[in-house]
């Protein structure tokens, strides 16, 4: 018996697919031992050369090269299956195994050439031949050679059609080199061509619809209006204009870790990185297991991206609302007229659309926070702003707690005594951050799965002075981080509340977008809850489905009533009427009601997504003339600032940031509320010296 | 001759052309590429001219009812040109075994081929797959058999009207081929 002429002696092994090593060992040993005793020991042996070959050794080689092919095996029945050519046996019999095979010829119908009538059976993932059943194996078109191999990666390349997602998901894909391409030296060059459109300013105005007409006399029937939202032309249009003008520049100066955004900016910072042509503009992105674009396989990325974006993206300060947000004014006395606003909320959608839009897009479908405040709990919740699924960012506000009297409903809203504690909170997704047990926790980019899942606000009332215990409705999911956020603003005098340290140090360890430097919030449970003078602020933009109301009737009650974005303050205003704010218009963007009696105010009714619920600090309302004009938002690296407390305000500290002590600097809301209004105070007055912008008031 | 051939080397020498007959009645002509004597495998090239690509057949040499010797020629194989690369080979299957699981998916298991033919017309122009021996299309509608336009059911009206036109036609067209095929 001649020796084996394997190296590694394996055993027999019944259908053993051939291991790569194993063969190529063999191959190699095989190869190389010239020593090796042949079965056809004369004419091999009359081989000339130094590869001596044992004919097992061939025998495996060729059944390698069939590998991957479609063969059929002969049986011996005479049945004749066809399948793909997986793996043979070991050295002493010869079987075979097959995938995905099945039978074309059944050798009881002898003679017969036909596929059966029917296909009994789905094909069989592995089949295997026994070397006591097989006779033949038959393979078409086999490469065995280099030669072959060659003609064979061609036509396969031929073959198969290279799609984005197969690029993308094959992890082996061939690669091929990419020439630059030169035009043809022939081609006649028309530099005008090229040209022509690039000056949209262009003295000779390129008109289509003028042209068709000249030329061919049709007449268009286009009307921009059918495609887009109308644009309203008011008396505030170039206003809305230069408000639009700046966010857009705001944005689109943005830095970006993305290549083409940034590329599209104009932004060269990638120039010096070598980044090749092909990557730069068109590559199809080779992830793992993502499509095209790699927009899907990386949605943190680039949802990040979009959330630097839109709030700026610095490590130590929360995203920046890029977006001005305004408040809605108050009427005195009384109800906000559903007109103005309806007339507000068109306008603040208009100026503020891409802030707004932006920043809904990045709410993530869930997100709140709770707040214990002792008098109540609000919930912050950062609703999903149309269909976005991925909100990173949401804004939170934490209410202030509020006074001892508001928890009780049956209170008249007569009392002034009203502190909406409103923290706004933009956090970075991603980041679940439990807060410490007096902060409200914000979970974000909770992707849809649970929306819908109310908010129940309050269930802790507290007696205004208790430390606040955290009614945490924890979504899990990733929640701001930005609770530090929150303390920055909060005043800085107020009493025990939040335990702010907590939660700073609870975030440090996150992604931090926090500002390291802001205050921390204080809760103040002895500040006078706010009452606003007139009727409550009007939500600035609507909450779409979110039955967020605020009670405002009930001054006792202690009104943490979220304002969804946009919302400027709403505290509820003890005097006033609660304000009912109808649904403007189908807007993405919350929609906040008021419901005039509301329920205890506590809870909050939220319906489907999560909204983002905004916490106006209470306030004491100082007088009822009062007008503090909105906050603006805030500063690229300051992440929020609220406005706690008109005696904060007033006192000049808590919310005044340290580089203006005079400014009051604050932004109620997030998204969907229009413009920002940047306030000048004098510490210690009650009064507004000048207010930047225009629109909202907030009366305190 | 049958039986095994252990001891006649010569035969199977590589590079002899040969003619080929074989108990299950399959005749065929090819040259010698390697004969293993313990596995009893005789891998046989078809045809007589060695190019890049070729047919093989690993045939086992019990199964020789009979052969005659045609001529010698080289060993077909040449041993400098040959290399595998697994990795290809690896990918080949991979590819292999997707298509053919695709393929899989259009063919119904214990359908008549007359249904299968319906199928296959019906899916160049709508979406259908099968369940068990249902045919579905546009995951909606329901075509059982005998796959009549009266064996359409569910989905909505629209995509009833539409499968069952559709069924109608292609059975015309199979009709119409097949009676001038046959």
């Amino acid at each position: 018996m001649p020796p084996k002429s394997t190296a590694n002696g394996f055993g027999r092994r019944r259908g053993e697919r051939e291991g790569g090593t194993r063969l190529e060992s063999k191959s190699q040993s095989g190869k190389s031992n010239s020593g090796r005793v042949t079965t056809t020991g004369s004419v091999i042996g009359s081989k000339s050369g130094s590869c001596a070959v044992s004919s097992h050794d061939k025998l495996l080689y060729l059944a390698s090269c069939l590998i991957g092919l479609s063969v059929e095996v002969q049986v011996k029945g005479g049945s004749v299956y066809a399948g793909i050519f997986h793996a043979t046996s070991d050295e002493k019999d010869f079987g075979v195994i097959l995938k995905m095979a099945r039978l074309i010829k059944d050798g009881n119908f002898r003679g017969q050439k036909t596929v059966a009538e029917f296909v009994s059976k789905p094909p069989s993932k592995n089949f295997i031949i026994p070397s006591s059943e097989l006779v033949q194996v038959i393979a078409k078109d086999v490469a065995v050679t280099r030669d072959g191999f060659a003609n064979e990666l061609q036509s396969d390349k031929q073959r198969e059609l290279m799609i984005d997602s197969l690029i993308s998901q094959t992890r082996h894909v061939e690669e091929r080199e990419l020439e630059p391409w030169i035009p043809d030296e022939d081609v006649p060059q028309l530099p005008e061509l090229e040209n022509i459109f690039d000056d949209p300013w262009n003295s000779k105005k390129w008109d289509q619809f003028e042209t068709n007409e000249t030329l061919f006399g049709v007449k268009t029937t286009f009307n921009e209006e059918l495609y887009t939202t109308k644009l309203l032309r008011g008396p505030q249009t170039e206003e809305l204009e230069k408000e639009a003008a700046r966010i857009a520049r705001e944005i689109a100066g943005e830095d970006t870790q993305d290549l083409h955004l940034a590329e599209e900016r104009g932004s060269s910072i990638h120039e010096n990185l070598g980044i090749d042509e092909e990557t730069r503009f068109s590559s199809v992105y080779r992830g793992t297991g993502f499509d095209d674009s790699g927009y899907e396989e990386d949605e943190d990325i680039v949802l990040n991206t979009h959330n630097n974006e839109t709030f700026g993206d610095s490590s130590g300060s929360v995203d920046q609302i890029s977006t001005d947000f305004a408040i809605a004014k108050s009427s005195d006395g009384g109800q906000l007229s559903s007109s103005s606003f309806i007339v507000d909320e068109a306008q603040t959608s208009q100026s503020d659309g891409t802030g707004a839009d932006l920043y809904c897009s990045e709410i993530p479908s869930r997100n709140f926070s709770t707040l214990d405040s002792e008098s109540r709990v609000q919930e912050n919740l950062l609703g999903e702003c149309g269909g976005n699924n991925d909100a990173k960012d949401f804004v939170e506000k934490q209410p202030l707690p509020e006074d001892a009297q508001l928890p009780k409903s049956g209170d008249s809203q007569s009392s002034p005594n009203r502190e909406k504690a409103g923290t706004i909170k933009v956090g970075r997704s991603a980041n679940a951050t439990p807060y410490s047990t007096s902060h409200v926790l914000s979970k974000g980019n909770e992707k849809t799965s649970s929306h819908g899942e109310p908010v129940d606000v309050a269930a802790s009332c507290k007696a205004p002075g208790e430390p606040q215990s955290v009614n945490s409705r924890g979504r899990p999911g990733s929640s701001a981080s930005s609770n530090s956020d929150r303390a920055a603003a909060t005043s800085a005098s107020s009493g025990p509340g939040l335990s702010p340290s907590s939660s700073m140090g609870s975030l440090s360890s996150e992604k931090s977008t926090l500002n390291p430097y802001a205050k921390e919030f204080k809760l103040n449970p002895n500040a006078k809850s706010f009452t606003p003078s007139q009727a409550s602020a009007r939500p600035l933009s609507p909450v779409a489905d979110n039955a967020f109301y605020h009670p405002p009737n009930v001054s006792a009650v202690p009104h943490m009533h979220g304002l969804p974005v946009g919302f400027g303050m709403g505290p509820s205003l003890a005097a006033q009427q609660p304000v009912i704010y109808p649904q403007i218009a189908p807007m993405q963007s919350p929609q906040t009601y008021y419901h005039p009696h509301g329920p205890q105010y506590g809870q909050q009714m939220l319906v489907g997504q999560s909204r983002p619920v905004f916490y106006l600090p209470n306030y004491q309302p100082v007088s009822n003339s009062h007008h503090l004009k909105v906050l603006k938002c805030l500063t690229k690296d300051e992440i929020i600032s609220w406005l706690i407390g008109l005696e904060h305000l007033c006192g000049g500290s808590a919310l005044l940031t340290e580089r203006n002590p005079e400014r009051l600097l604050g932004i109620i809301f997030w998204e969907g509320s229009s413009a920002v209004h940047e306030i000048a105070i004098k510490p210690g007055s009650k009064k507004v010296l000048r207010d930047l912008s225009s629109s909202w008031d907030m009366i305190l | 001759m049958e039986g095994q051939v252990g001891g006649s080397g010569e035969e199977f020498a590589v590079g002899c052309l040969l003619s080929i007959k074989t108990t299950l009645g399959d005749e065929f002509d090819g040259q010698v590429m390697a004969f293993d004597r313990f596995t009893n495998m005789l891998v046989i090239q078809e045809g007589l001219k060695s190019g890049p690509r070729r047919n093989i057949r690993l045939l086992n040499a019990n199964y020789i009812k009979d052969f005659s010797f045609l001529g010698q020629a080289d060993d077909p194989l040449d041993p400098k040109k040959c290399f595998l690369d697994l990795s290809r080979l690896q990918a080949r299957e991979h590819l292999a075994v997707r298509q053919a699981e695709a393929d899989a998916q259009r063919i119904g298991v214990g359908v008549t081929t007359e249904a299968q033919n319906i199928f296959d017309a019906l899916s160049k122009t709508l979406p259908v797959r099968w369940d068990k021996t249902v045919i579905v299309v546009m995951n909606e509608v329901r075509v059982s058999s005998p796959y009549l336009p009266e064996s359409v059911s569910g989905g909505t009206a629209a995509a009833n009207e539409r499968v069952k036109k559709v069924l109608e036609f292609e059975r015309k067209r199979l009709q119409a081929r097949g009676s001038s095929q046959g």
